[in-house]
């Protein structure tokens, strides 16, 4: 049997979506998550990253700010720009947007509260490494679970991200404000991706419609595709 | 000796004059400081421990009981669920957020402190009418400041309840609850092995925050209240969390020997309470607690309570595994004293000794009262053969639209989305059911959380009241077929000192005691506040509890509402005596002559639960409710929300009291709904059960139809659209929330 591909999980202090996220990846037999320190600066061996949920140092000051600068950071920043997948879920976003790795910025909800709800959504973009297994326009319903998911960014950059398909995903009914109903984006490249909803959350039956699954699922396809090419372009 | 000087510490003259004559000199200040935190109604239980003696916490499940952090029963073949609530009414009154918060992390603490990890939160909270601007603001912060340490600890919120009563207006009510997980043998104890051991300090730094938080709670408030704020400590979820993956890891390696966390008078209680379990002494150094401000004395270090602090016990040999834990987490950590075999509680600031007292003075000789009781008026609970008399002038429909449009009878939506009540993805039914269910992933099984804390019955019969709050968890949990394992109670009541409340509080506790020794429940924690009063007006009698029950298929896990059209509805149980005395609707109406609190039927209530296990094994059941809050007609309308259109079309054969079939909150019935096919094995079962079993109706889109016969024979119609009924609930409570710019 192939190896499986090393999925790396990052833990900062306060991230509490950690468990969820390692047992949602583990349930796809081709893919092996591993722990990340938030002081590792080494990831050669990994074939994809995720920075899961939580409340990063407390996020007593703007979510995610802290998280940005801690030194893994730099690891998952140049990973990004070799064009290999992170994930970012919730806190990870909004870590990924603090350290300017996914364009836009997370704002506290318009209505001020914490939001734990599920909300229907339209996925977009099926060319990243997380949604290659969708096809455009398909539903799903994801749960929320954060105080500061209100998408923003300025009008020029978001007609950029609009244009280039940056887009991912959108609520049907817009919950917290976000602009353009956006719920999730990717980088410019495509493979890096922000997510506000929990796909992890979502990947057994017993919870109801298990549609976060796919996300993970599609990672394990754009992984397998990636090693079958090297495979075929070694003589 | 001379005249007792009035105490610094607010303790009562004839308790300084005990005082004196145990220790046979003044206490000094830090001594009096001691005895203040120790002898506080909070700590001492001195009016309520002779009671509390009527609680049965024996049962073969149960492995750990009233006397540690929290009480342990066993659910499966090698874990055991801990779980405890407590109070924290006084702070959250001064400073809503940080009191609220606070309440959550110290009864997490609890539940770590025992070496559980948490896996669900729920709450109980009472305030005043929201039409008080300051009522709302406390709402509000309240619930936000359980969100704030909830979520960002990463313990989900899976469940509570709500009640807003004009009566708790200046003493709201804000229990928390947790649940862990714990193996049979990592379980942890507060009570010490006899060897020689040290005292390791772990946490947060000690600050003034909170100092005498303890002696607040034990007190009355009265206007001017404000200079209290500094005695409601701050929460720090970040930190919290640090503490609880250290205090797991150091139990995880079986590095301590007992360990307790740091609440109510704080490093005095941790240390006082576990060298006296032990029947040892023990010595603190001050000088070596870590301090937020060196400049603090020896009374406020012990006094204070700062928060997410541990004491744990420990031999020598593993103080250095337990600093480096410490160290890797980034937490605070040090030596602070020792267990000593002399039974004396030691105060040194390095080589000065400031307080030296028999840990016994402390403990076993604080005072113990047995105050006086006085039965209120009965008239109070005169049985009564009417309707409530009030009642006969409203037809059903406003009465129900009544029960509907004030915020007690909303959609709790509001509360709930603001917890995030599915980190950890073990939440099995989050909220909006009758019970929360959460997942053991072992052998196959769950547990089912229920809250039960309306007070109304209690206004109207103490120990009738009390009863019915048990019968009330026990239906609730047989609704989703889970049988009762054990309860843990928050008794919130007024000033002990007032023969009535105490009158309250006896028969409250032999109802309690009663009903959970009848249906065979341990009691196995559980926590008194008493003097919520304030300018002499106490709160009524308000014991809350919370049962857990366990299910032995979390695969067979029923909703408590349905988006089916076509099922068929039927009610099972007892309908024996629907008395409306305590009912939502007798609340609504304050009716002056109120009907009397129902008698509960134990025998088929006790059937109530394999009734069910046996029917959703073969999954013969698509929605179970408990007939709870308003009666048949508000509990059908929470049955059908799974969609904004579904109604029902009910049947109904002559009724002889109509408002009793429609708003009676009688415990030991539950709605059903199932496939029509169904019909003739549950009206089997039913009958093998001896459960009263009838089928009223079915689901139905866009249509609320409700026909029956009055008692002279007479054809009536309920008719509505449930539309607009799911509007009403949805905005009742939620609408007075959202008004914000």
């Amino acid at each position: 049997m192939p190896s499986r591909h090393r999925v790396g999980i990052v833990r900062f202090p306060g991230t509490n979506c950690d468990l969820d996220t390692w047992e949602a990846i583990s349930l796809i037999t081709e893919l092996e998550p591993v722990w990340i320190s938030h002081k590792e600066r080494q990831g050669e061996d990994l074939a994809a990253i995720v920075l899961p949920g939580g409340f990063s140092y407390g996020d007593y000051l703007r979510t995610g700010i802290i998280a940005a600068r801690s030194p893994v950071m730099d690891m998952v920043g140049s990973f990004a720009e070799n064009g290999l997948p992170v994930l970012g879920i919730c806190n990870g976003f909004q870590i990924l947007v603090e350290a300017g790795i996914l364009p836009g910025t997370l704002l506290p909800n318009s209505g001020r509260t914490f939001l734990c709800q599920e909300e229907s959504l339209v996925l977009e973009n099926c060319r990243t490494p997380f949604t290659a297994l969708f096809v455009p326009g398909t539903p799903v319903t994801l749960p929320i679970a954060h105080q500061e998911g209100r998408f923003f960014i300025d009008p020029d950059q978001l007609q950029e991200i609009e244009k280039k398909g940056q887009v991912l995903l959108r609520y049907l009914k817009n919950p917290n404000g976000s602009e353009r109903e956006i719920a999730g984006v990717a980088n410019g490249t495509g493979n890096v991706v922000g997510l506000m909803p929990h796909p992890e959350r979502r990947v057994r039956s017993l919870f109801g419609r298990p549609d976060g699954l796919a996300f993970f699922r599609s990672l394990a396809l754009h992984l397998d595709r990636q090693s079958l090419r090297t495979v075929e372009i070694a003589p | 000796m001379t005249a007792v000087p009035p105490s610094r510490f607010r303790i009562p003259a004839p308790e300084m004059e005990r005082i004196r004559t145990l220790l046979g000199r003044d206490p000094n200040l830090t001594e009096e400081a001691v005895f203040s935190a120790l002898w506080s109604e909070h700590c001492s239980y001195k009016s309520s421990r002779i009671h509390l003696r009527k609680f049965s916490s024996k049962g073969p499940r149960v492995l750990m009981g009233p006397g540690e952090n929290a009480g342990v029963v066993r659910v499966t073949s090698r874990t055991g669920i801990a779980f405890k609530m407590e109070s924290h009414n006084h702070p959250s009154y001064i400073e809503p957020f940080q009191g609220a918060a606070t309440g959550v992390g110290g009864i997490l603490r609890d539940i770590f402190a025992m070496g559980a990890r948490p896996v669900a939160l729920t709450n109980s909270l009472v305030f005043g009418s929201l039409r008080q601007p300051r009522q709302m603001t406390l709402f509000r912060r309240v619930v936000a400041g359980i969100a704030a340490y909830g979520n960002a600890i990463g313990v989900p919120t899976v469940g509570g309840e709500v009640w807003f009563d004009e009566r708790y207006a200046k003493n709201i009510l804000v229990n928390a609850f947790a649940l862990g997980l714990v193996e049979e043998d990592g379980i942890m104890s507060a009570i010490p092995p006899p060897k020689p051991l040290l005292a390791v300090y772990l946490g947060n730094k000690t600050g003034r925050d909170g100092v005498s938080g303890a002696a607040m709670a034990s007190r009355s408030f009265s206007g001017g209240d404000a200079d209290l704020r500094p005695q409601v400590q701050v929460a720090d979820p970040f930190v919290g969390k640090k503490v609880m993956e250290a205090t797991l890891k150091i139990i995880r390696e079986g590095l301590a020997g007992a360990i307790q966390d740091m609440g109510a008078a704080g490093l005095t209680s941790s240390s006082v309470e576990m060298a006296s379990k032990a029947s040892l002494g023990i010595e603190i150094d001050a000088a070596r607690v870590p301090l937020r401000d060196p400049s603090m004395e020896p009374w406020e270090i012990l006094l204070s309570e700062s928060q997410e602090r541990m004491l744990l016990l420990v031999e020598e040999s593993r103080v250095e595994r337990i600093l480096d834990i410490a160290s890797d987490s980034q937490v605070s950590a040090a030596v602070v004293g020792r267990i000593i075999s002399e039974p004396v509680f030691r105060v040194r600031k390095g080589e000065e000794v400031f307080a030296e007292i028999p840990v016994p003075f402390l403990t076993e000789e604080a005072p113990c009262y047995d105050r006086p009781a006085r039965d209120r008026p009965p008239s109070l609970s005169r049985p009564s053969h009417h309707a409530p008399s009030e009642a006969g002038r409203h037809s059903i429909a406003e009465l129900f639209h009544r029960l509907l449009d004030h915020p007690n009878g909303g959609a709790a939506d509001w509360i709930s989305r603001q917890f995030d009540f599915e980190v950890g993805t073990r939440t099995l039914l989050p909220p909006g059911h009758d019970v929360a269910v959460v997942d053991l992933r072992e052998e196959e099984r769950a547990v089912a959380i229920s809250m039960a804390g309306f007070s109304h019955p209690l206004t109207r019969d103490p120990g009738r009241g009390a009863m019915l709050l048990v019968a009330k968890c026990v239906t609730d949990l047989a609704a989703v077929g889970s049988w009762p394992v054990g309860m843990t109670d928050c008794l919130n009541f007024g000033n002990p000192e007032r023969p009535d409340t105490m009158s309250d509080f006896v028969q409250a506790v032999g109802g309690i005691a009663e009903a959970s020794r009848r249906l065979g429940i341990p009691v196995v924690s559980g926590n008194v506040s008493f003097y919520n009063e304030t300018d002499g007006l106490s709160i009524p009698p308000t014991p809350i509890l919370a049962t857990c029950g366990l299910l032995s298929s979390r695969r067979r896990v029923v909703p408590g509402k349905t988006a089916s059209p076509g099922l068929s509805l039927a009610l099972a149980g007892s309908s024996m005596d629907l008395s409306l005395g305590g009912s939502y609707l007798d609340w609504i109406l304050k009716d002056p002559e109120p009907g009397p609190v129902p008698m509960v039927d134990w025998e088929t209530l006790g059937r109530l639960q394999p009734f069910m296990s046996v029917l959703l094994a073969d999954g013969r059941i698509s929605a179970s409710r408990a007939i709870g809050r308003g009666g048949l007609l508000r509990t059908l309308l929470q049955l059908v929300s799974g969609d904004a259109s579904l109604g029902v079309a009910l049947s109904l054969p002559r009724l002889e009291n109509p408002l009793e079939t429609f708003f009676s909150e009688a415990p030991g019935r539950l709605l059903l709904a199932f496939e029509p096919e169904h019909l003739r094995t549950l009206e089997q079962t039913a009958l093998e059960f001896g459960i009263p079993f009838r089928t009223i109706g079915s689901t139905a889109p866009h249509l609320w139809s409700i026909r029956y016969r009055d008692r002279e024979g007479r054809a009536k119609e309920l008719s509505d659209d449930p539309e607009q009924l799911k509007r009403r609930y949805a905005v009742s409570l939620a609408g007075q929330m959202e008004d914000l710019p």
